[in-house]
């Protein structure tokens, strides 16, 4: 038996523990083995089958033949499917500019209220409002006929908005809705109530003004945040298919002009059952997000003393 | 107040600034808030008012009758007065899809909670060396493929599990099917995949890494199994983990729209969200919502109309299903500062 150990004394995590015992090992494995069997069974298995399936013209109702590279070759000449990813592309890349750094901005700035006013504050920013009634509300909102928005537009001297039947600006108004979404706040504000106020005191004694003072000593603490928090959005980003769906469906007006690559994945290509081609452009779109993540990763090295 | 200068006297300058911030900060709420204000508003005005030009802020003439809409398609009541129409709106009474969320949601939570901490617990205190390594990298590998690749083979899984075609193959050499699983058109279709969440994986691992292994050695000393460490000692420190993973999973699952699309067929079984979008996207199909409004010769929009049902009674039904993430969110919000004024902030 090991002679107990003293407050502080940690036995540091490389050397093999040695009181685990025979019936450790087994709790060991047992903690383990629900998780191993469902991640494995939903988690690994569909990505494998998902890359043999690409090379295959699988059908729901007959068993599949395999095809080698065809379905890629047709996803890759087929012009809707171009038009699809740029569309993605756009999407994503507006709603990361309009929406990303807002919750920052507002958290950084909230830390300065004081305390009961932060904890009310921290209540109502963040309150959460469904991604289905949020789509009732601003389709209500959008409407062309008698929604609050063409009320402001019209009132205001500007000329009609056609919203979300506007091939060219709507996705600036999928967006817009996504400017109010403070919700990654909480987490921003969770990691700055952990830089002691001193850090702030010793800027101010150098004489750091207030933007300097946010540049140098908030940002760089929430920088594994920001850019653990980007990579969900620059990956979330590309696959969104609910808001654009809901929204723009059943009639997907603007003739495609909303229509991200998970859009076009569900409607045309699961509409004719045509699995092959589906999860083909399900591994494609994998491909463009890998390739970007990689990229960035690269670009935004992490933190050494992180 | 660490961004303000706190040394010196308070110049009306800053004084100024300072209020400037507070101010544009509580206008930022008000305006954040406006959404949940304007529901509520138009859930009590009359229906036609809802369709004229000009917006209604606060009705002239408030009335429950979209709440009492939504009450007789939600008990099939026929005393209020609605017609028959209004109460077949939906197939089935809306509790029965309430229901059904509500159980999807509090199962996956259920099982996944304990299975993912646990899991994440022996990946971080149990484990050591090269087995930690290889089991984390497992659990967490799968987290960079977009779900959109797998949603297509796990729909064919949900069919016959665990062969990915259209029907089991015999068992070679004779005539009989291999035995599979088929949880497709089940509310087990949205939970059993979600059990295992590796998002919530990584932030419990984050979590336990941070628990000084002194603590778990000394309960060791003392005896008891590990499965009781975990219970009496690492579980209870742990509660803001548990309350934020908590928190995501239970909107995550409540909000999923395309995976219960999918798999969930007869409306009987289909969950809330997938309902609510249905009943929308019927409401706005005769170009409501397009260049041509005004033109109502869409017979499913007119049944709707006639039964009483316009925009105040979607948002009552947006409300409705809003409320329990709401309510989701009080719960965690209070363990979770409860639990960062325990441990002390980091």
């Amino acid at each position: 038996m090991q002679e107990p150990l003293l407050a502080g004394e940690s036995i540091g995590t490389a050397a093999p523990p040695r009181e685990l015992s025979r019936r450790s090992r087994i709790e060991r494995i047992l903690f383990v083995l629900p998780a191993f069997l469902f991640h494995l069974s939903w988690g690994w298995y569909p990505v494998i089958v998902a890359f043999y399936l690409s090379f295959t013209n699988s059908r729901l109702m007959k068993p599949p033949d395999f095809v080698g590279w065809d379905n890629y070759n047709r996803l890759w000449h087929d012009p809707l499917v171009a038009k699809a990813f740029q569309v993605t592309f756009t999407y994503a890349a507006l709603s990361i500019v309009l929406t990303f750094v807002m919750p920052i901005l507002v958290a950084i700035l909230l830390m300065e209220m004081p305390k009961h006013v932060m904890r009310w504050m921290m209540l109502l920013w963040f309150l959460p409002l469904s991604g289905i009634a949020s789509t009732i509300l601003w389709r209500y909102m959008y409407n062309t006929r008698y929604g609050l928005l063409q009320y402001v537009f019209t009132h205001l001297g500007f000329p009609e908005q056609r919203f979300l039947n506007d091939a060219r600006l709507v996705l600036f108004w999928l967006i817009f809705p996504g400017i109010l979404f403070f919700g990654p706040g909480l987490i921003y504000m969770a990691a700055l109530q952990s830089i002691p106020t001193s850090y702030y005191e010793a800027a101010e004694i150098e004489g750091a003004s207030f933007w300097r003072k946010i540049w140098t000593i908030s940002l760089p603490r929430l920088r594994p945040i920001i850019v653990m928090m980007l990579t969900f959005a620059i990956i979330g980003g590309l696959q969104e298919f609910s808001w654009p769906q809901i929204m723009t469906s059943p009639t997907g007006e603007p003739g495609g002009a909303a229509r991200t690559v998970v859009m076009f994945i569900y409607q045309p290509l699961w509409g004719m059952m045509r699995l092959g081609d589906a999860t083909a452009l399900a591994v494609m779109l994998f491909v463009v997000i890998m390739v970007i993540t990689i990229v960035y990763r690269t670009i935004f090295k992490e933190d050494p003393d992180v | 107040m660490s961004l303000f200068p706190q040394v010196g006297r308070i110049q009306p300058k800053l004084r100024i600034a300072w209020w400037a911030l507070t101010i544009s900060l509580c206008l930022g709420v008000l305006l954040h808030l406006f959404p949940f204000y304007y529901m509520m508003a138009l859930s009590f005005t009359p229906a036609a008012e809802t369709l004229s030009p000009t917006p209604v802020f606060f009705p002239r003439q408030p009335t429950a009758a979209a709440w009492r809409l939504v009450w007789v398609m939600a008990a099939r009541d026929m005393t209020l007065g609605f017609s028959e129409r209004a109460a077949t709106l939906l197939k089935y009474p809306f509790y029965v899809y309430f229901g059904n969320s509500l159980f999807m949601t509090l199962m996956t939570l259920a099982l996944s909670l304990p299975i993912t901490s646990l899991a994440a617990y022996a990946n971080s205190k149990l484990l050591r060396g090269r087995s930690a390594r290889w089991t984390f990298l497992f659990f967490i590998g799968t987290m960079m493929i977009p779900g959109v690749v797998t949603l297509i083979p796990s729909f064919l899984l949900t069919r016959n599990f665990p062969f990915p075609l259209p029907v089991a193959p015999n068992i070679p050499g004779t005539d009989r099917q291999f035995p599979f699983i088929r949880i497709w058109d089940t509310p087990w279709a949205v939970i059993i995949p979600g059990v295992f969440n590796a998002f919530n994986f990584l932030m419990f691992k984050g979590f336990f890494d941070t628990i000084p292994d002194s603590i778990i050695q000394a309960a060791r000393v003392d005896g008891g199994s590990e499965f009781n460490i975990f219970r009496r000692i690492v579980f209870p420190m742990s509660v803001p983990v548990f309350a934020v993973c908590a928190w995501l999973q239970f909107g995550g699952v409540w909000e999923s729209y395309l995976w219960p699309l999918l798999t969930i067929q007869d409306a009987h079984k289909q969950p809330v969200t997938v309902v609510i979008a249905r009943l929308v996207q019927e409401f706005t199909r005769s170009s409501v919502t397009g260049p041509n409004t005004g033109v109502i010769d869409n017979p499913q929009l007119r049944k709707m109309l006639e039964a009483g049902l316009s925009w105040n009674g979607l948002m009552v039904l947006g409300l409705l299903q809003t409320f329990p993430i709401f309510v989701m969110f009080i719960i965690c919000r209070e363990y979770l500062m409860k639990g960062i004024r325990i441990r002390g902030l980091r």
